[in-house]
């Protein structure tokens, strides 16, 4: 029985090799060294070439998703220029404590092109659970995205806190 | 061996190893039912509070660290930002501060993971990256097996056939009405 319990303990270990590190910073170390890091206000202006291509973006996370952290929003010079990115499977969540920090993303930039992929939080999470900070960040987030004549966002593989 | 010891042998020892994964889904479960009536993850403070405006200039760094400290929780500062309406925006570890440097009123917003459910609620989700998703997959199938055969263990009276159909039909029931109701 005693085997059994270390058996499992060696098997999980060995499933958990290549899985990703605890906190995702050191993910992906080499083509965030190699790409060209763009800020948040010069991805932007170069949205349109660089749609459905790999990006590598730096800014301030401004808000993340309250339910599980599932996206993220990256703000640039100031909190009308922001992008959504979403963790998706490989970087799996952003957690609240990443708030104000600066990250560097690696990612696809992808447009809005269907309601499925835009962000709609009041579906998403419910009118209930709103708070003081979220109602903030949402009104601002909409306001970004009513002022923008094209929405884009990043489908994230890998992030690093810097 | 007979093919029904055989199940009972599996029931067993795959039973009592996919208990504690079993526990993770079901207490995680809870608190992410529970999602629109409190956060699952975070214990949140949040707290307003004063200063005087006309003694201290909220809008510098220095300034906005001194009265940070001043609040409890032991917060501390990242980096702040004025908004488009002159409030100012001071991200914190684990939380935000949000003052109005001329009233010299603000709100602190102070986030605590809550202890063990955090990372359950992070296997709930499968949000840890691309190898649990197939581990707790496993899991799911080693439960299912768990209780199909959980379904042919006993035989008589009450077997399966003359006793556990009806509690198992009246299993999917509860789903079903509601899925007929509400989707």
């Amino acid at each position: 029985m005693k085997n059994l319990v270390l058996l499992s303990i060696v098997a999980a270990f060995l499933f958990s090799c290549g899985q990703a590190p605890k906190n995702q910073e050191a993910k992906n170390e080499e083509p965030l060294k190699e790409a060209v890091v763009l800020s948040i206000d010069d991805l932007l202006a170069q949205a349109s070439d660089l749609a459905d291509k790999e990006v590598v973006v730096k800014g301030t996370v401004m808000h993340v998703c309250k339910e599980g952290g599932a996206r993220c929003f990256l703000m640039g010079s100031g909190e009308e220029i922001t992008i959504r990115v979403e963790a998706g499977e490989k970087i799996g969540a952003f957690t609240q404590e990443q708030m104000g920090s600066e990250v560097q993303i690696v990612g696809i930039l992808k447009e809005v092109k269907s309601e499925a992929e835009a962000h709609n939080p009041g579906a998403e999470h419910g009118e209930a659970t709103e708070d003081a900070e979220t109602q903030d960040a949402h009104k601002i987030l909409a306001e970004n995205q009513a002022a923008a004549e094209r929405e884009f966002f990043i489908e994230g593989i890998a992030v690093k806190e810097l | 061996m007979k093919i029904r010891k055989l199940l009972r042998i599996f029931h067993r020892d795959l039973g009592y190893f996919i208990v504690g994964m079993t526990i993770v889904y079901v207490v995680s479960g809870i608190f992410l039912n529970h999602r629109h009536d409190f956060n699952p993850d975070y214990s949140i403070y949040s707290e307003e509070f004063s200063f005087d405006p006309n003694a201290k200039d909220a809008t510098n760094k220095a300034t906005l660290i001194a009265i940070i400290n001043d609040l409890p929780h032991d917060l501390k500062y990242k980096k702040h930002y004025i908004d488009s309406e002159g409030m100012v925006k001071v991200f914190i570890e684990s939380g935000e501060v949000v003052i109005n440097p001329d009233s010299g009123k603000g709100v602190f917003r102070y986030l605590e993971r809550r202890p063990v459910i955090f990372g359950m609620n992070k296997l709930h989700r499968a949000a840890i990256g691309t190898v649990w998703k197939w581990v707790s997959d496993i899991m799911a199938f080693i439960l299912l097996f768990v209780a199909v055969t959980g379904l042919f263990l006993l035989k008589g009276k009450r077997g399966f056939i003359r006793w556990g159909l009806w509690w198992m039909i009246a299993g999917f029931v509860v789903p079903l009405v509601f899925i007929l109701i509400f989707v």
